[in-house]
């Protein structure tokens, strides 16, 4: 018998939204980015195609993407200093979004698919893995569905809050990695008066995403 | 929830009839005749306003019966009322057999009509359940019968009422048992105003007894409610009643309950009335029996609001439902699968009631998800399979469910107050390992699921074979029979009316739009515009699949206007927002909105679209529109392709000279896109610069180089406000000339309304090519004249554009602080000197050619003296200039002063602070000539500054435009030219006193006017030692001291003063000079003992030497000095020392003359010792007394022969008071002088030695 487990379906990293007050007086005006640096999709597991294919398309998932910056708006009024938002909404019974503010005001939303990847409960492999996931690394795989196996086998399919969390000190790290970079001027990607900014366009920012996106199931720890 | 039968989902609260409150409605005998029980008393109902106010309060009561909210510990009850006139039908007990059957051998057994065991029922005779025995417990047998009464108060007919009463009570009771339904009968009696005054409380009491024991109600079922003050007494009471009755009420509904477990508990199958004969002739089971038994309990224990017994005999029940035994036995495409579907719907929604009840929204989702997933089980594996539109409408249908039992629960914590998004578990479910849905979000995202599911049913229905579209009796019976097998009909049409051949079947699109607007406003409600957006995105595309463009518009506008998605980049999003918005407002024929989108679109962040034209000049090709449209858009509304900055070459500029300065135009337009030509391009400025024009002009050779950046120099040609009118015609034919069009009369009539408003200002104009290819840079320089000084920003630029369809204004603004811009140059594709806020330029005033200066140096002005200031304006500027002068002077007080320049003169009088002629007009000043000013200030009394600023406002004859400015400041600083000291000093008066013996001296003989002064006289010497404090040697012509003031009874005249040449005497600066005045003060009477005051004044007249050389009149200067006050003349006695040295022969005696003064009235006594001394040795007495009497004075004389010459000697003489012992100054007079040890004498040197040292 096999068992959906959760996977991450999309990884998106959103302009800062900082008001600058904390920047300076003189920049109180600026207006908040909220534009989309990264968007990461992933393909999920589809029972009725037995094949991997991403739940929504890239446009559907922009929507999903801009309407957490609604959410984040909403709790960061009482939300903790942390950064961690945690659960930020189920958009249906199958996708949920998980944010994460950097204190520069980044935001790091992480779309879970409940029923993203499909275990054989107790069998000896991941069942489609290869499929879509194209260029996955063998290694991760194979111990992500060691770890998710073991997951599924002692509690249902549900999801804590903690459970992202190793996802999102992936992005971070990934990102402060970015930001060291001396050629990245995050200023070009949310510029404080202007309209716009680009998009991260490094590689190794998106094959960290990538990884991070393949790598994860639920009881993986590190990425 | 409206597709489940009514009453099926009701919520389940005690039903209590209400009779006697008001009359029945005529048609009510009529059902009596028919099967049921009659309940009904022939007394007439109660009349009056408290019946009609119980009988409106008691449907309020029953409105809150209906309610779905939980039913609280606090509520002390929830009811659902129910009020007829005196006759109530109850529904019968027993179904009768059909009349078709013919008759049994045995007497039947008869079961209830609702049971299937019953042939006249619906469920005979294997169906499970239906919403009927419900709806029968809710709203047809009541679990109280109340009947109103009221009590007679003639105390004639009392009893015969009272017995009337009873018997009709009694015959209601007799109904009710002998029905079988266990249902309460209450009597309330309702006294009213004239029982409460004709009766006693004992009298009532008794009566009611009566009625209780005649009729054997037990004392709980009988109630008397007084007359009450007013209505809200009287609910008061009745809620009273209420909360004992229901009690009453929820231990009936035990009693049912209690039934049906006993009967569940005998575990016997009942057989039916008659063996079914028809179907499958099939009859239920134990477990179908079960399920039966334990959904009554749970609809019991719901009347009783016991909810933990409710849920759990509803998930018994639900278990036994899809347990093996029931729904899996039940044939796919027998009636009763779709009825037992409906069952376990039915089941879940009151389960997931009862869990939002108890605040288990957790429980409520995972009950919710687990149904879902249980019944999609076994449609796939018993029914039809989810892949079809039936599955999507149930979905569908679940989630609206969910999203309506939210409303209707009112569940605490979601409403669009709270802000929130989703609840958190329940505690029961707290740590455990949730899915993120289970955690019950609001309405909204439950409104989002159900309109997905109806899209999808939408997918699939639109892939119903048209075989199965046709209306079933166009197709052959076993086709009609395959297709009932196929499609699955649970809740939801046939494919014939799901999506018909023919017609309109379901309207899918309206259905979601209806379910997304729901779900729209939960979410704006919540703030989250976003979603918001999204979904009115959805709703779009749905109406536009409806075509009901002008909503589409409607829905997307908001969005388009505040810039929603494409002010934060979610380029995706907004792309498909412009597609669709597009398409509506092609359709709508909104000209503006299509050519807007139309430019924001030729953008090249966007995806290309293949196979669109990308050119503005087709944009309006099929869009219907009557006028050719003018369209204003600006970059707040619609972001643009073409990215523009202007910069000045330089920060600063001056005026009445020229700035390059840039404007670059940068096409991101998207490849394929078609080159624009723009038809003008505008520039503004804020500030003191003149916007500017720049007309294409196709007749310019086309800049066709493929370099990315080509930079045009432009030729500006500058129209003052005035001048526009001339140049207006030139301009006209110039632009017709370029734009060639058939519309030339149009184009006219613009181009003069343009025009009209730039003749006030004035512009700049310019011509070139303003056709720009997509990706291609093209920049403009320009020479701008600046005219005024000031700040100028470029603020904005407005782009025109002009098809024969449409004409097209796009406002970018410039003014963006902090923006960088750079300076292009021919064959570099990147600006070079990028510095911010480049679009600034500091106009300088125009520096000033006139030149303002001294005719000659400035030097040392002093106080006393006129001020003459010689200005001389030499004009350096190439033409000759219009001059107006103003003069402003500044200082403590300011003089009189006069201008005078030529003609034109002008005089001020004197002023505090400030004085100023302004506006003096000195006319044309020639290039290159010059004119002088004067400026006359009077002497100053005193030393003081003055600040003079001379400005001269001018502008040229070539250039009336500009004014120029030019400001000569001049500060002076007067000061005294001489500063002097003081020294007054005691001389012996050659006359003598008056002697008081004198009578005739003394007597005040009165020659003619004037008082001969009589009394004693003083000599004084006033030595003035005096400075210049000029810079250069001037003449002193006169020294003279004056007398200012003395006190009155003295007299006080200078009796010689030092004589000076007439040419005077040069003083040179910083060199000490000396002036010795002699006075003579005098009492004028011998009486006045008074000391007497005098105030001096040295008086320096002078000039300067240097205008003895001008030749001009050579005024002389007075400067006063105050010397002060001197008190001469007083009282004290004083000795004087004179000397007289000897003449030639006698050589180098002296004579030292002591004269003691007694101007005293006392007689006084004085001792002379003369030191001997080695200096010199002299004659006279060595030790003497001087007696002076009162005004008296007397001389001792020494003579001295010095043995010394050429030095001082020291005669040592003391003067001692004999009376005070007190030893006395002695003043030193001429040739001598005083020290702290006392007097010394000059002794001039011998003639032979000064001869020796003048030789």
């Amino acid at each position: 018998m096999s068992a959906a487990i959760p996977s991450v379906a999309c990884l998106g990293v959103i302009g800062r939204n900082k008001s600058a007050t904390r920047l300076g007086q003189q920049l109180t005006k600026s207006h908040p980015q909220n534009n989309p640096l990264h968007i990461s999709i992933f393909p999920s597991y589809d029972p009725t195609a037995n094949a991997f294919t991403p739940i929504r398309n890239p446009l559907q998932f922009s929507l999903l993407l801009s309407s957490t910056i609604d959410v984040f708006d909403l709790r960061s009024k009482t939300s903790t200093a942390s950064g961690d938002f945690g659960l930020l909404h189920a958009i249906d019974d199958r996708l949920a979004a998980y944010g994460f503010e950097t204190n520069t005001g980044v935001r790091m939303v992480c779309i879970v698919d409940m029923r993203g990847r499909r275990v054989e409960a107790g069998g000896s492999g991941v069942a489609g893995q290869g499929g879509g996931a194209a260029g996955a690394s063998t290694a991760s795989s194979t111990s992500a569905s060691a770890a998710a196996r073991s997951s599924v086998g002692s509690v249902g399919a549900g999801l804590r809050d903690s459970e992202i969390k190793p996802v999102f000190r992936a992005m971070q790290s990934a990102y402060v990695r970015l930001l060291q970079n001396p050629f990245y001027d995050p200023d070009e990607h949310a510029p404080l008066g202007g309209k716009g900014g680009r998009r991260i366009t490094s590689k190794k920012f998106g094959d960290d995403m990538k990884r991070i996106g393949e790598a994860w199931t639920p009881g993986v720890t590190t990425l | 929830m409206d597709g489940y039968p009514l009453g099926s989902l009701d919520h389940n609260v005690p039903l209590i009839v209400v009779s006697g409150l008001s009359s029945d409605p005529p048609d009510q005998p009529a059902k009596a005749k028919g099967q049921g029980v009659l309940l009904r008393s022939d007394l007439p109902p109660l009349e009056g306003k408290e019946a009609n106010f119980l009988e409106s309060y008691f449907e309020e009561v029953d409105e809150r019966g209906k309610s779905w909210t939980v039913v609280t510990r606090e509520e002390h009850y929830r009811l659902r009322v129910k009020t007829v006139g005196r006759t109530f039908v109850l529904p019968s007990r027993r179904a009768t057999l059909p009349e078709t059957i013919e008759p049994l051998t045995t007497a039947p057994i008869l079961h209830s009509p609702f049971s299937p065991l019953s042939p006249s029922s619906a469920l005979y005779p294997d169906g499970l359940m239906n919403a009927q025995w419900i709806k029968k417990h809710q709203e047809e047998i009541p679990s109280i019968f109340v009947c109103f009464h009221t009590l007679t108060s003639d105390s004639k007919i009392a009893v015969q009422q009272d017995n009337r009463l009873k018997s009709a009570l009694n015959g209601m009771r007799a109904t009710l048992v002998e029905s079988g339904y266990k249902t309460r009968l209450v009597v309330i009696i309702l006294g009213d105003a004239e029982a409460k005054a004709n009766l006693t409380a004992e009298i009532i009491q008794d009566r009611l007894e009566g009625v209780r024991r005649g009729t054997g109600l037990d004392p709980k079922s009988i109630f008397y409610i007084p007359p009450q003050e007013s209505p809200s007494e009287l609910r008061r009471v009745m809620d009273s009643i209420f909360a004992l009755l229901y009690n009453t009420a929820i231990e009936y509904y035990r009693d049912l309950g209690r039934h049906a477990r006993k009967k569940r508990s005998r575990g016997i199958v009942p057989q039916p009335t008659l063996p079914p004969t028809s179907g499958t002739s099939q009859t239920l089971s134990l477990p179908d029996w079960n399920f039966r038994y334990d959904f009554k309990s749970a609809i019991f224990a719901e009347f009783r609001q016991e909810i933990d017994a409710a849920i759990r005999s509803f998930e018994q029940a639900y278990e036994i439902l899809l347990g093996q035994d029931v729904l899996d036995i039940i044939p796919s495409w027998s009636p009763r699968w779709n009825e037992a579907r409906l069952l376990a719907d039915i089941i879940s929604i009151r389960c997931l009631r009862l869990h939002l009840w108890m605040g288990q929204t957790s429980l409520a989702v995972r009950r919710w998800q687990s149904h879902r997933d249980r019944i999609s089980d076994f449609v796939d594996r018993r029914g039809r399979g989810t892949n079809n539109y039936g599955w999507q409408a149930w979905e569908s249908r679940w989630a609206m469910v969910m999203a309506n039992m939210i409303e209707m629960v009112e569940v605490p914590g979601l409403g669009p107050s709270t802000m929130t998004i989703f609840l958190q578990p329940e505690k029961a479910l707290f740590g455990e390992r949730l899915q993120p849905w289970e955690l019950l979000h609001h309405t909204g995202y439950w409104y989002r699921i159900a309109a997905r599911h109806l899209g999808a049913r939408r997918t699939l229905a639109h892939r119903i074979p048209d075989d199965d579209r046709g209306a079933p009796d166009a197709s052959p019976a076993s086709r009609v029979a395959s297709k009932a097998i196929r499609y699955d009909t649970y809740m939801c049409p046939p494919p014939h009316e799901e999506y018909p051949l023919n017609g309109n079947g379901i309207n899918h699109a309206q259905l979601m739009i209806d379910c997304l607007l729901n779900a729209r406003g939960q979410f704006q409600a919540r703030k989250q515009h976003r979603i918001a957006a999204e979904i009115s995105l959805e709703c779009a595309r749905e109406m536009a699949t409806l075509g009901s463009w002008n909503e589409v518009l409607a829905m997307l506008r908001p969005l388009w206007e505040d810039k929603s998605f494409r002010s934060e980049w979610w380029l995706d999003i907004s792309e498909d927002i412009l597609w669709v918005m597009r398409r509506a407002a092609a359709e709508t024929g909104r000209a503006d909105i299509v050519v807007a989108i139309d430019w924001e679109l030729m953008n090249e962040r966007f995806t290309p679209r293949k196979k669109w034209h990308y050119d503005l000049a087709k944009s309006l090709d099929g869009v219907s529109s009557t006028s050719r449209p003018f369209i204003t858009i600006s970059d707040d509304v619609a972001s643009s392709f073409i990215s523009t900055s202007f910069a000045f070459r330089s920060k600063e500029g001056r005026a009445g000279e020229t700035c390059l300065a840039q404007l670059s135009l940068k096409s991101e337009a998207l490849q394929a896109a078609a080159p624009v030509t723009l038809s003008s391009i505008r520039v503004e400025f804020e500030g003191h610069l003149k916007p500017i024009t720049l007309i294409h002009d196709s007749d310019l050779p086309t800049n066709s180089s493929e370099t990315p950046v080509s930079v045009t120099l432009v030729a500006l040609t500058e129209q003052l406000g005035g001048d526009a009118k001339e140049s207006d015609e030139s301009e006209k034919e110039d632009k017709n000339d370029g734009d060639g069009d058939e519309d030339k009369a149009k184009d006219e009539d613009e181009v003069e309304v343009e025009d009209k408003d730039d003749e006030k200002e004035g512009q700049l104009t310019g011509k070139c090519d303003l056709t720009l290819r997509p990706g291609h840079r093209q920049v403009f320089e320009m020479n701008i004249p600046l005219r005024e000084p000031g700040q100028a920003s470029a603020s904005r630029v407005v782009l025109t554009y002009k098809t024969d369809t449409f004409e097209l204004d796009y406002m970018l603004s410039l003014s963006e602080s902090g923006k960088v811009t750079g300076w292009f140059v021919q064959g570099a594709t990147k600006p070079r000197l990028s510095r911010p806020d480049g679009h600034i330029l500091h106009i300088q005033p125009r520096p000033p050619k006139m030149k303002l200066r001294p005719v000659e140096p400035l030097g040392q002005f002093y106080a006393n003296e006129p001020i003459p200031l010689r200005i001389g304006l030499y004009n350096e500027e190439d033409d000759s200039a219009n001059v107006k002068l103003d003069i402003r002077i500044v200082g403590k007080v300011i003089p009189r002063f006069r201008v005078d320049a030529g003609e034109h003169k002008r005089e001020v009088d004197a002023a505090e602070e400030e004085s100023q002629v302004t506006g003096l007009a000195l006319g044309h000043i020639a290039s290159s000539s010059s004119l002088e000013l004067s400026i006359h200030l009077d002497p100053a009394p005193a030393p003081t500054a003055y600040e003079i600023q001379i400005r001269a406002d001018y502008h040229l004859e070539s250039d009336a435009a500009t004014p120029i400015v030019q400001v000569l400041p001049i500060h002076l600083n007067i000061v005294n030219a001489f500063e002097a000291n003081y020294d007054l000093m005691p001389r012996l008066h050659p006359d003598p006193w008056p002697s008081l013996f004198d009578y005739e001296d003394l007597q005040d003989v009165s020659d003619g006017d004037v008082v001969q002064a009589r009394g004693l006289a003083q000599q004084w010497c006033l030595v003035c030692h005096y400075a210049s404090f000029a810079t250069e040697d001037l003449d002193v012509v006169g020294l003279d001291l004056a007398v200012t003031a003395v006190t009155p009874g003295g007299r006080c005249q200078v009796v010689n003063q030092p004589e000076l040449s007439a040419d005077g005497m040069i003083v040179a600066p910083k060199t000490m000079y000396e002036a010795r005045f002699g006075l003579v003060a005098q009492k004028i009477t011998l009486d006045d003992r008074h000391p007497v005051a005098i105030d001096l004044a040295f008086v320096v007249r002078w000039r300067r030497r240097r205008q003895l050389a001008d030749g001009e009149s050579n005024s002389i200067n007075v400067t006063t000095m105050t010397v002060g006050q001197y008190m001469v003349l007083g009282t004290e006695p004083r000795v004087l020392a004179s000397v007289l040295h000897s003449s030639q022969e006698q050589a180098g005696l002296v004579r030292l003359d002591i004269t003691i003064e007694n101007p005293s009235s006392h007689f006084l006594t004085f001792g002379l010792v003369m030191e001997p001394s080695d200096a010199f040795a002299f004659s006279g007495s060595k030790q003497t007394t001087v007696h002076l009497l009162p005004m008296s004075r007397r001389t001792k004389t020494y003579r001295l022969l010095p043995l010394a010459r050429g030095v001082y000697i020291r005669p040592g003489l003391v003067v001692r008071d004999k009376y005070f012992q007190k030893v006395l100054r002695v003043i030193p007079t001429e040739g001598m002088k005083i020290d702290k040890d006392g007097l010394l004498v000059w002794v001039p040197p011998a003639p032979e030695a000064e001869e020796k040292a003048e030789g």
